[in-house]
Formats: C-alpha cells, sequence, structure tokens
C-alpha cells in the first residue's frame, strides 16, 4: 500500500518540480537564489563580467590613488598639472629572457603622453593602441573603469535608496503622502531621462561643488531618476502590508518601524536587487551617452569621455574609440546578464 | 462611461500635468547659477560701466527679466506670462538659431525640422514592430530551437549595446563596404522632400539603426509575452480541438499578448524619444533633437525650454493614444 503510494506521488510530479525540490533540499532562501544561478550558464558568465570589471575598477583606483599620493607629497618629483613630471608608476611585466632594465610596461598613468607616439595602431608595446596625443588606450580604459563604474554604482544606489525609503512611506502610510508622491512621479515619468538630464547638466554646469561636474550630474541623476523604484516599492509594500503576519505583528502591539525593517522590507528584497543590478546597467549607458554627446567631464578620465574625445576618429583610427565602447558595451552585457538570471532565480514564477 | 467621455477626461487630465512640467523647467531654470542675461550679451565690447549696464538693462528688459520701470519682475508673472505665451503657441526667440541679427522664433524653427523627425520615426517604428512580432513569433513557437538560441543572444547583444555606438558602428560598416557614411548633407534636404531621390539615401542608415534599437527591445518581450500565453489552457484547447499553428498563434496567442505589449511600449515612449535624438546626432539628420542637442550645447535657454515642453507633450499624447488602443485590442475593458 505505502510502495503503491510513493509511486503515485512520484507520478504526480513531473521531472522538472523533482529537480526544483533537488536543488532546495536543506537550503536557506538565498543558497536556493545562488544554486539557481550556478545552473544558469548565462548568468555566470554575467557575474564572472562584472566581478572581473569591479576587480578592475578597484585596482586601477588603488593604483592611481597610489601615484596621486606620492606626487602630492613630492617623494620623487612630480607636479600634479603637468602631465610629463607625473610619477608614472608603472604596471611592469618582466617575461623571463628579456632584458631586465628595460621590461614591458602593461599600463602608464592615464595622462601620461609617450613623445612621437600618437595614432599608434595594437601593437606589442601599445596593445590597444595611442590616441591622438600619445596616450595608451590600454592605461585609458584600464583607469577609465574607475570612474565609470562608479558613476553607475553611485548613481543607482543613490537612487535606489529615494526610491526605497519615498516609496516605503507611500505605501505604509498612504493617504496624502501617497497621493502627492504619485502625482510627483508622473510628472518626472513624462519627461524623457535623457533629455531632463541633458537640461539640467547645461543649466548646473558653473556649479563648482567637490568631486567635479559629474558629482552634479549624480545628483541630479538621484534626484529625478528615484521614480520606478519608488512605484515598484510602494506597491510591494501596500500588499504586504494586508498580509496576515503584518496585522499578527501589529495585534502583538509592533512598532511601525519594527515592522518595516523586519518584516516589510525583507519581504520585498527581491525585486530591488532585480531594480539595482539592471539599473546599474542603464545608469552607465545613461552616463556614457550623456559623455559622448558632450556632456561629461573633458578632464575626467572615463571611457564615455575618450568616446566622446575620438569619436569623430572611427573611420580613419578604428581603435580609438573602439576599446573605451567594446568596455562600455560588456560592463552593460554583464550586468544585464546578471540581472536577468538574478529575476529568474529570485522568481522562479516569471521564469519562461 | 462612454468612451468619448474617457478620453475627454484624458485629455483635460493632460493639462494639469503639462502645467507641473512647465513649472519644473521653469524653477530650474530660475535656481540654476549664473546670469543668464551675462550669457545672452557675451563678450560685449564697453568702454564705461554705464554703456555695459544698459546693454544689461536692455537685455534684461526684452528677456522680461526687468518691466519698463526697471523693477525686478517676480517669478510668478514670468510664469503666467511665459505659460500665456505658451497658449498663443509663441515659443519666443532661439538664441543659437539666428537669421539676420535676429533670434528665428522657435516654433518656426521646430514646424520645419519636425517632419524630419516625424519621417525618421513613423518608418522605424512601424520597422521595428514588424520584425519583432516576426521574431518574437519565430522564437517563441519554436522555443530552445537553433533559431531561437542564436536570436536571443543577438537580441541579447544588441540591448546591451549602445545605441549611439550601434549607429557609430553601422557608420563604419556602410563606409568601409560601400564608401557612404551616411551622414546628411545638404544636398539630401533639398526641395521638394519627398522627391528627391537622396533623401531616401540618406534616410537608410538613421533608420536601420534607429530600427536595431527598438527592434531588441520590442523583441525580447513579445517572445516572453507569447512564451507565457503559449503555456495557457485555451491554447491547448484550440490545437486539440484541430486549429493549424497560424490560426491558434494570430487569433488566440497574439491578441491576448498584445495588451501588456502595448502598455510597456507606450511607456517606453521617452526611452524611444531620446534614442532618436542620438541617432539623430550622429548622422547629422536635422530633427528636432539635433536643434535641441545644439541649443544645448551653445545654451540656448528659450529653445531648451521649448523643446523641454514639447517633449513631454509628445510623450503624454502617446500614452492617451495607447491607452485608447487598449479598448480595440481586448473587448472587456469598458469605460
Amino acid at each position: 500500500m505505502a510502495v503503491a503510494d510513493e509511486q503515485r506521488e512520484e507520478f504526480l510530479l513531473d521531472e522538472k518540480t523533482l529537480r526544483e525540490i533537488e536543488t532546495m533540499k536543506g537550503a536557506g532562501q538565498w543558497s536556493i537564489v545562488w544554486r539557481r544561478i550556478k545552473k544558469d550558464k548565462m548568468g555566470m558568465l554575467g557575474l564572472y563580467i562584472v566581478l572581473f570589471l569591479i576587480l578592475m575598477a578597484f585596482t586601477s583606483w588603488i593604483l592611481l590613488s597610489f601615484d596621486q599620493f606620492l606626487t602630492n607629497r613630492d617623494i620623487i618629483l612630480g607636479d600634479p598639472n603637468n602631465a610629463i613630471s607625473l610619477n608614472n608608476l608603472y604596471v611592469e611585466l618582466w617575461i623571463p629572457g628579456m632584458p631586465k632594465d628595460s621590461p614591458i610596461v602593461l599600463f602608464n598613468h592615464p595622462r601620461y603622453q609617450f613623445a612621437d607616439q600618437a595614432k599608434l595602431p595594437p601593437s606589442f608595446l601599445h596593445p590597444f593602441g595611442t590616441d591622438g596625443t600619445g596616450q595608451d588606450m590600454l592605461s585609458r580604459v584600464f583607469f577609465g573603469a574607475t570612474v565609470s563604474l562608479a558613476l553607475g554604482f553611485i548613481g543607482q544606489m543613490t537612487t535606489v535608496i529615494i526610491g526605497t525609503v519615498l516609496g516605503a512611506i507611500a505605501g505604509f502610510y498612504g493617504g496624502v503622502i501617497d497621493d502627492v508622491l504619485q502625482r510627483i512621479i508622473e510628472l518626472l515619468y513624462s519627461m524623457p531621462g535623457f533629455i531632463l538630464m541633458i537640461f539640467i547638466i547645461v543649466l548646473f554646469e558653473d556649479v563648482q561643488i567637490p568631486g567635479g561636474r559629474y558629482a552634479v550630474v549624480v545628483i541630479f541623476f538621484s534626484l529625478i531618476g528615484w521614480g520606478g523604484t519608488a512605484l515598484i516599492v510602494r506597491s510591494n509594500f501596500f500588499s504586504l502590508k494586508q498580509q496576515d503576519f503584518v496585522e499578527a505583528e501589529k495585534a502583538l502591539g509592533a512598532s511601525d518601524m519594527r515592522i518595516i525593517f523586519k518584516h516589510i522590507l525583507p519581504n520585498s528584497l527581491a525585486p530591488l536587487i532585480i531594480i539595482v543590478t539592471l539599473g546599474i546597467a542603464n545608469t552607465i549607458f545613461l552616463f556614457a551617452a550623456l559623455a559622448f554627446f558632450g556632456f561629461g567631464d573633458p578632464n575626467a578620465v572615463s571611457w564615455g569621455d575618450d568616446l566622446n574625445k575620438w569619436q569623430n576618429d572611427l573611420l580613419e583610427y578604428p581603435w580609438m574609440p573602439m576599446f573605451p565602447a567594446m568596455f562600455i558595451f560588456f560592463t552593460v552585457l554583464g550586468f544585464n546578464l546578471l540581472g536577468d538570471s538574478l529575476r529568474d532565480a529570485l522568481d522562479p514564477r516569471l521564469k519562461d | 462611461m462612454s468612451l468619448r467621455g474617457f478620453i475627454i477626461r484624458r485629455t483635460i487630465y493632460i493639462v494639469p500635468v503639462m502645467l507641473g512640467i512647465t513649472l519644473m523647467n521653469f524653477t530650474l531654470i530660475n535656481v540654476s547659477p549664473g546670469d543668464p542675461v551675462v550669457v545672452r550679451i557675451g563678450l560685449i565690447h564697453c568702454e564705461t560701466p554705464d554703456c555695459y549696464n544698459q546693454a544689461y538693462n536692455q537685455e534684461a528688459f526684452e528677456m522680461g527679466l526687468l518691466d519698463q520701470n526697471m523693477y525686478t519682475v517676480p517669478w510668478f508673472t514670468r510664469y503666467i506670462n511665459f505659460v500665456n505665451d505658451l497658449l498663443h503657441f509663441d515659443l519666443g526667440n532661439s538664441w543659437y538659431y539666428t537669421q539676420a541679427g535676429e533670434g528665428v522664433p522657435i516654433a518656426q524653427i521646430i514646424s520645419e525640422r519636425a517632419v524630419y523627425t516625424l519621417v525618421l520615426n513613423i518608418l522605424s517604428f512601424i520597422f521595428s514592430l514588424l520584425l519583432a512580432t516576426a521574431i518574437g513569433v519565430v522564437s517563441a513557437t519554436r522555443q530552445n530551437s537553433f533559431w531561437d538560441r542564436s536570436l536571443t543572444v543577438a537580441m541579447l547583444l544588441g540591448y546591451s549595446m549602445p545605441l549611439f555606438w550601434l549607429a557609430k558602428l553601422l557608420m563604419l560598416l556602410s563606409y568601409q563596404l560601400f564608401n557612404f557614411t551616411g551622414v546628411a548633407n545638404k544636398d539630401a534636404f533639398r526641395k521638394p522632400l519627398f522627391l528627391n531621390p537622396s533623401f531616401y539615401k540618406y534616410l537608410i542608415l538613421p533608420t536601420l539603426a534607429l530600427t536595431l534599437g527598438g527592434l531588441v527591445f520590442m523583441a525580447r518581450l513579445v517572445r516572453s509575452q507569447l512564451l507565457e500565453i503559449l503555456r495557457q489552457d485555451y491554447i491547448t484547447t484550440a490545437k486539440a480541438k484541430g486549429l493549424d499553428n497560424r490560426a491558434v498563434i494570430y487569433k488566440h496567442a497574439f491578441r491576448n499578448g498584445l495588451l501588456p505589449i502595448v502598455t510597456i511600449i507606450g511607456n517606453s515612449l521617452p526611452g524611444l524619444l531620446a534614442g532618436s535624438v542620438m541617432i539623430e546626432r550622429v548622422f547629422g539628420w536635422p530633427g528636432i533633437g539635433t536643434v535641441f542637442l545644439e541649443g544645448a550645447l551653445f545654451r540656448d535657454y528659450p529653445l531648451m525650454m521649448a523643446t523641454n515642453t514639447i517633449f513631454p507633450l509628445l510623450f503624454l499624447i502617446a500614452r492617451l493614444l495607447t491607452d485608447i488602443t487598449y479598448v480595440f485590442i481586448d473587448p472587456r475593458i469598458k469605460y
């Protein structure tokens, strides 16, 4: 009898469900998510791309900060405004069998100009070629990762934080706040973001704040970009607020803060993670587009600004704009792949 | 409620939103640092401070910042004046686009240039909608086949490619193959426009780029939407009663999947508009987008103000049309 029951149960569950059960056996929520991502080849590819880029951005940031530190302290020689006298701490690679006093230089200082070496095509010494002013493209791309990625991360994180706070307040308390917030979101939503950003950048380009022009751009980006996040968080809070476990917690006399932070927020974390991952891709793309059309900071070392500088040389010297553009493409691709995979892993109902 | 009542209500609803948008733009211009009068008069050559002050006051008066008695006009009066001018289709004169020393009226610039933007956008929108439908249907009906996989990967790659760079790459490709960069020149816009063969020649590459940009976005949507619907029970029923595949997909699945697709496309129109701005700039296409970008690069405040009013208005109208199409797609929706 018992054997027959078991057989019937086996029969009822199809193969896919069985596999899903196997995945979930004895695991917490996040390890289930991790296991699902690990099974997704595209997601893992995205994860590797993202990890590689983050590592690159961090390394280049540390190297450049160290170089600036030495330059500012006058430890060797150097004047931060004079590109020729930069310390130019090389990242060197010595291949056994080569002369030790002239090793291959992997990365130069991004502002270091090689005299008489402008517009060289990719070669052994300059794997990505050199640009119109004799700067090594590989170094430019390597050190440009810091600004490009940091802009995407900081812009998206501030946006999401503002959106979450406002959306949580609107969804939890409702009433007048909710109405006002919805009207504001409607206003922000009817403006094409790219066009509104250009409008604001042009108006506020004279503002002097620490961090340069990109700081202004990021501040305004987070001030106008929070609408989408706020809408999703609001609807999440609104539906979770009416669930039984929140009612129970209220009956037990929990404070609003406890309900929000201990119960509702953890339950609406999944959409937030997806928003952040996919949003970083969009933000990086937006900032690259702004820089490409001449609304970036021409003095910054970033992929978008390099692209802007050499975009008209595409037909003659294709390597100059090609490599920064390629890295923007890979970054956006990586975050998109990871975001799609996360969405499938966090919310399997949506999976095709 | 009748459909007509709904349309009227939604049309009236545009008014407060537009008021909010113009107020936002107006406030942004007012709180921004820097004196627009100084930007405007630029490097005027003056021997004495008096001469400079006079020029300054004259300019400020012309811009409506000072009244006849040289008192500062309060911001709400200026805002009311601005809205009043808008209602009379008077968008002011451009600072950057000049003719015989006078600024060209912005309404004139926009009515001249709108046709280029419209031709480009409508053509590429239709193409990308058709192609996205075809690709979505092929991918969804042959899920996990070779075609589905390669199309999905291609869409993903296209989706991650910045649109402006896609346009540049198309330019490079066309230059290598046909020695033709597609950057528009005067030759392309000789009147009569629609009888001019070189107009169509220069239209090809921007249309292609914008089509690809919209396509990658829509095809993903159509595919996932169709996949979800093909799993529904009524599709199984339709297949079971012996309908052929074509009828199942186009009669049963597609009409039901259309509603979310229309919603998302309607909501993404600002993004598509921004895409059109980028493509126009890359190919030197003289539409409204190029006008806006050039005005922005040269700090042409009235022009930016005008385009920033027109783009949201276009978007709101498009969303209104989207809402109206619901009624025709989905017979369950009644107003």
